[in-house]
């Protein structure tokens, strides 16, 4: 009995740290998909003059999930008449749980909302370009660090394990 | 002589009483609830405040309806054919002291959706101070105007939206039609001139309906039309669909400048007729002539109370010098929208 609820304590801790694991390296991952939804919003915006509900949709198509269910709703709560930027924050606090995102790369996201679609397609242009500069930044640096914090949680899932086994026992 | 032509006259058949008694009673059913409707979808451009004013409007029928007039600081104001009404929170008529005052928010709000958040879809629209909603209802535009070497860059601070709704009312091309055949049974090169708001566009895109299906009656079988549809109200396209009915052999090109499109027209489609929506631009007059030189024949409009406005105007007064115009539709409002004064066979002056 003993036995079986020291392995249940080990393995139990053991799938948190691997999960967290899991979680680091899905940022950098979600941060290129991110970043490569901006670039597409962005050329519709400045080449196709698309207006937001249908430019949506296109992101929408060529994303994996999350992203996918993000665009899908910001598309769905322009349609019902929602302004961009309103959407836009909304979504974000609807869908965040979805995401491995930290709250920084958050804070670089809303600033997207700020007046998204409420001037010219060149100053548009300028902000979500700002945008993914810094999300590009944040992006290089999840990747260096991600691959060493991924492996530390998932040890350190395991050895938290062992060490509360050897204090309970 | 003037013609004038309304929707009673069009639908008045007299024959079998009975028929129009029921007709009658069935459209006062349906009168008001399709009226809320109407309402209700125009409402849905605007924020919350104007949205539940106009959705709340049980006095003003929505046909009689031409302009929602919403000015920074100023009354609410809706104009039929004859009347200025102005709006209450209630959606009541009411004297202007009473009536709802428009607020920053409330065109904000408006334009927001009316572009569907995406001023910059609409940029080159707003530069020539209007907006084209879905469905062909065109919205003007004014504000400050933001110049960069003299060209207008964009529009700021917007303080007035005027709603002009669009109608779709059919018949009347039918009347006029005759007159416009040449004697081979073509059409001749026309131009439909008069002031604003007085039913060029709507008499147009019905011309454009029959000429492209074609009238068996008259003689006139049906033609390839090419509508240059530079500012999207002649067939009110969403996302490449027609709106408004143009008839079967009708291509549309859309949101195109006037004076590319119809050589791009002429050259891609090959129209017999090519249609356009208020000429008046030097470019256009050039492009016109380009085209003249193609075969092909054209229809258009353009601003001008008479034939001597239109003469005293620069841009067409040499184009009907050159006389590149056949026939002339002068309409008016004398006896409400599409009255129709007089129709010219500008070769010999003749009124026809």
């Amino acid at each position: 009995m003993l036995i079986l609820g020291c392995i249940a304590i080990i393995a139990g801790c053991g799938c948190m740290g691997l999960w967290s694991a899991n979680r680091i390296r899905r940022r950098p991952v979600e941060l290129r998909e991110g970043l490569m939804a901006l670039a597409l919003l962005d050329t519709e915006i400045v080449w196709g003059s698309t207006p937001l509900p249908e430019a949506f949709g296109v992101v929408k198509e060529r994303t994996d999930t999350p992203w996918k269910e993000f665009f899908g709703e910001l598309q769905e709560r322009l349609q019902r008449g929602e302004s961009a930027s309103t959407a836009w924050q909304e979504t974000i606090l609807a869908q965040n749980l979805h995401f491995c995102l930290k709250k920084e790369d958050w804070q670089v996201i809303r600033d997207v909302s700020k007046g998204l679609g409420q001037s010219d397609s060149t100053e548009q242009h300028k902000r979500l370009e700002l945008v993914q500069r810094q999300l590009a930044l944040m992006k290089d640096q999840a990747g260096i660090w991600s691959e060493k914090q991924a492996k530390m949680w998932s040890y350190l899932g395991f050895l938290c394990g062992i060490a509360g086994v050897l204090i309970l026992i | 002589m003037s013609l004038h032509y309304t929707l009673s006259v069009v639908q008045a058949p007299k024959v079998k009483p009975t028929k129009v008694a029921a007709l009658q009673t069935e459209a006062c059913i349906s009168g008001p609830n399709q009226s809320a409707v109407l309402w209700a979808d125009m409402a849905r451009w605007f924020g919350e405040d104007i949205r539940s004013i106009l959705g709340n409007i049980r006095v003003v029928p929505f046909h009689e309806v031409e302009e929602i007039r919403v000015r920074m600081g100023q009354p609410l104001m809706i104009r039929t054919s004859d009347k200025d009404l102005f709006l209450d929170r209630e959606g009541e008529v009411t004297s202007p002291d009473k009536a709802y005052h428009v607020k920053r928010e409330d065109l904000t709000c408006a334009l927001e959706r009316m572009t569907h958040s995406s001023v910059y879809a609409a940029e080159e629209d707003l530069k020539q101070g209007f907006l084209t909603l879905s469905g062909g209802n065109r919205v003007g535009v004014t504000g400050e105007a933001v110049l960069v070497r003299g060209q207008i860059q964009t529009m700021k601070h917007i303080s007035a939206l005027n709603l002009r709704i669009a109608r779709n009312i059919q018949g009347r091309g039918l009347k006029i039609l005759p007159l416009l055949l040449g004697t081979q049974g073509i059409v001749c090169h026309t131009i439909l001139i008069s002031p604003p708001r007085a039913g060029k566009t709507t008499l147009l895109r019905d011309l454009i309906r029959l000429i492209s299906n074609g009238v068996p009656g008259l003689g006139l079988t049906g033609q390839t039309v090419g509508v240059v549809d530079e500012r999207g109200e002649l067939a009110g396209m969403c996302q490449g669909v027609p709106t408004y009915d143009l008839g079967y052999r009708t291509d549309v090109l859309d949101g195109c400048p006037k004076a590319k499109g119809m050589s791009m027209m002429v050259r891609s489609m090959a129209p017999q007729v090519m249609a356009m929506d208020e000429l008046g631009h030097a470019d256009d007059v050039e492009a016109l002539m380009d085209v003249l030189r193609t075969g092909v024949q054209i229809l258009s409009t353009a601003h001008a109370s008479s034939i001597e406005e239109a003469r005293n105007r620069p841009t067409l007064a040499h184009l009907l010098d050159q006389g590149v115009f056949e026939r002339m539709v002068v309409l008016s409002r004398k006896h409400g929208p599409g009255t129709i004064d007089g129709v010219y066979d500008l070769r010999t002056g003749r009124i026809l």
